[in-house]
């Protein structure tokens, strides 16, 4: 009985701040209150649910985000496993570049995705102008369907991979320098270290990172708004950027929660099969060279 | 932005309870001031600073407080309907986009201003600008400023601007082989607001009408799909940039100005930049009126931003003096000559000294009353949005215009009929 007090506030909380509205979307995905109803709710069963079932542009935008999270994700984790290494090993100047390699994490992503937006510009652009510089034809980052959203990734995998990075160096300082060193001793490369103490011991930080990264990069919004605003043709659309549209610029408060629940529960189903993939994979493991 | 306006309001709250308490030791008769809190976007902000307290000094009762809304036009939306969402809006006036109105009357956040300004408030403007206030009869807008879509051109490169779009492909191919220009034409390509006004135009230069009336919203037409098909083959045939795909109105600008291209599509505001130093095109400017197909009109899409007064105004008859008086003929002049904005009042155009100092604005009253207006929809924001999307898909290289405006027609019916809308109904009297 105690124990349930001494939580209380705690779920009192989760309640308000999760339940309650996840809730109220529930309910509001299950009216049309939209700036054709004058923005009176008006109970229309599963209408809005039927809609998105059949919505081509609510599946193009799921691929087009999950496509996104799993590419920028995935390069993160490779790019920031390097530079947690190199920040782990010890040699002059690493405290500098430790704090110069977490600026682009600490910069706004508005005002980042301003900046590449910039570098992307053709003809007037940093890269494009390198590649004339070569003698190369210019090339339309952002104009171009098939580039613009390698576009909104290259951009995102500068911005995140020091968050990546910083967590994985937290994970490096943990394992304890005698494993590597009864390792050597046993006739152990650095490179089989690497596969068979670093990143096994690690392991924990990597379902961190990725739970983290794959639940903020499953809801990017203000990257794409900022650095494309969707497009060319809805190519670089995220869920996040369709709610937004269906609220604030179409006043379809209805379809827009639905378009989030749908989300959420794709989110949901992502994090269980992580969280599956972690129940398998973390009995404990042997380390042996 | 919320807590900076938060901010600034309780320092303006702080100054006027201050200017309050002097003023009531000085003058045992003042009344409290009504406040009338305006939000308009910064540009605006800034200049109608002067005129804005040249009101508050010469008036005792009311007093203007302005917030300085965001730059970018969906920005200052969005921060307007967020307040507008939460019941109690703290403003009384918004300075609106031309597109927002019917959208706004429709979720009942407008207030018409027929009670104040009466049925014929409307006549002292010229008539391009009266279109987009009024819907079903009552008014909920007054226009500030005007804003049309003008085709710019080279005086240098040649002797009279295209009248057709075959005209200015034949222009554009002959002085890009001349190597006199990297790019024939160069307009707003990007998936925004500003795609479907370069459609809204040629489609009607094409002989064809993007609204009510006609069944997909006038996009079923054939002309809808030639003036897609056009946009298309300027970027295959490469009059314009494969980059215009992203361009909005700078990006434009930036490659006219560079003297890139021989042929721009902006609104009035670009004139003066082009004029700066350091534009390689000073002085080598023509402004004229879209192309159209012969015995097509050259239409110019209104863009034009007014005040509306909000529904939850506690004190609207001061906010409905403050909009006479920021719309009145001194404003408007004020704006004209210190910032280049086009007047909407036939007065202004009509003033000799003006018009020796802006010389421009015979041409622009040209335009204005070519000028076509975006359906008058609450649904338009989505409408124009579906539209985007498939002329934004062809200018980037894939499909075929007719199928996707055929595509685009569908999508326009369904969310008509969704809506309970008539499809292919007659459109509404506007004036």
């Amino acid at each position: 009985m105690s124990a349930l007090l001494l939580m209380a506030p705690a779920l009192l909380l989760l309640l308000v701040v999760f339940v309650w509205p996840l809730l109220d979307y529930a309910w509001l995905s299950l009216q049309a209150q939209s700036v054709f109803t004058g923005l009176e709710a008006v109970p229309v069963g599963t209408l809005n649910w039927q809609r998105l079932l059949v919505d081509g542009r609510f599946w193009q935008d799921a691929w087009q985000t999950l496509r996104f999270a799993a590419v920028s994700v995935a390069l993160e984790l490779v790019a920031g496993l390097a530079i947690a290494l190199l920040l782990h090993q010890r040699w002059r100047g690493r405290g500098v570049v430790r704090g110069l390699a977490l600026l682009p994490w600490a910069l706004p992503t508005t005002v980042m995705a301003l900046g590449w937006r910039w570098i992307f510009n053709d003809p007037y652009g940093p890269i494009n102008g390198l590649l004339q510089l070569l003698g190369l034809a210019t090339l339309p980052f952002l104009a171009a369907p098939e580039l613009a959203w390698l576009a909104t990734v290259v951009a995102d995998v500068w911005k995140t991979t020091p968050f990546v990075a910083l967590l994985l160096l937290a994970g490096l300082q943990m394992i304890p320098d005698d494993l590597y060193e009864a390792f050597a001793l046993e006739g152990g490369t650095p490179w089989q270290g690497l596969w068979r103490i670093t990143l096994p011991l690690l392991r924990p930080y990597i379902f961190i990172v990725l739970l983290f990264r794959l639940a903020q990069a499953l809801g990017v919004f203000d990257l794409i708004a900022v650095l494309t605003g969707g497009g060319p043709a809805s190519s670089t659309e995220s869920l996040a950027l369709y709610a937004y549209l269906n609220a604030m610029r179409f006043l379809d408060f209805g379809y827009s929660a639905t378009v989030m629940l749908g989300m959420f529960l794709l989110l949901l189903a992502g994090a269980g099969g992580l969280l599956l993939w972690r129940r398998q994979t973390d009995a404990p493991q042997e380390v042996r060279p | 932005m919320r807590g900076a306006s938060r901010r600034r309001l309780t320092a303006i709250g702080l100054g006027l309870g201050l200017s309050l308490a002097i003023g009531l030791l000085s003058w045992a008769w003042a009344r409290p001031a009504a406040v009338v809190r305006v939000l308009m976007p910064a540009p605006f902000a800034d200049a109608t600073a002067d005129l804005v307290a040249t009101f508050n000094r010469s008036h005792r009762d009311v007093r203007i407080a302005v917030t300085r809304g965001p730059f970018e036009t969906d920005a200052v939306s969005d921060l307007a309907i967020s307040s507008l969402l939460l019941g109690d809006s703290p403003y009384d006036l918004l300075l609106m986009d031309v597109t927002w109105t019917a959208k706004y009357a429709a979720a009942g956040w407008l207030q018409p201003l027929d009670p104040w300004l009466g049925p014929d408030a409307l006549e002292p403007l010229v008539s391009g600008a009266r279109a987009g206030n009024r819907i079903d009869g009552r008014l909920y807008r007054l226009p500030l400023v005007a804003d049309m879509g003008l085709l710019y051109w080279r005086t240098d490169l040649m002797e009279a601007p295209p009248r057709t779009p075959d005209d200015l492909v034949a222009i554009s191919r002959r002085l890009q082989e001349q190597g006199k220009v990297r790019w024939g034409y160069v307009w707003q390509g990007r998936q925004y607001e500003g795609l479907s006004c370069v459609a809204l135009e040629l489609i009607a230069g094409f002989g064809g009408h993007w609204g009510p009336g006609e069944a997909g919203f006038g996009l079923a037409s054939p002309a809808a799909a030639r003036a897609a098909g056009w946009l298309q083959q300027l970027v295959r045939e490469g009059i314009s940039p494969p980059a215009v795909a992203n361009f909005a109105e700078p990006e434009a600008l930036q490659s006219f100005e560079a003297g890139e291209a021989a042929f721009l599509r902006n609104w009035p505001y670009a004139w003066q930049e082009l004029q700066r130093q350091g534009s390689a095109v000073a002085g080598k400017v023509g402004i004229t009126t879209m192309v159209a197909e012969p015995g097509q009109p050259h239409a110019a899409t209104q863009g034009s931003w007014g005040f509306s007064l909000l529904a939850g105004s506690p004190h609207p008859d001061a906010a409905a003096t403050v909009l006479q008086a920021l719309t009145g003929e001194a404003s408007q002049r004020q704006l004209v000559r210190r910032y280049g904005y086009t007047p909407t009042l036939t007065a202004l155009f009509d003033d000799p000294e003006l018009v020796a100092e802006r010389p421009l604005l015979p041409e622009l009253r040209q335009a204005l009353e070519q000028a076509v207006l975006r359906p008058l929809n609450p649904g338009y924001a989505q409408l124009s949005d579906i539209l985007q999307r498939q002329l934004s898909a062809l200018i980037t290289g894939r499909g075929d215009p007719a199928l996707a405006m055929a595509r685009a027609a569908r999508e326009s019916d369904l969310l008509l009929r969704a809506s309970g809308q008539e499809v292919g109904a007659q459109p509404k009297e506007v004036s």
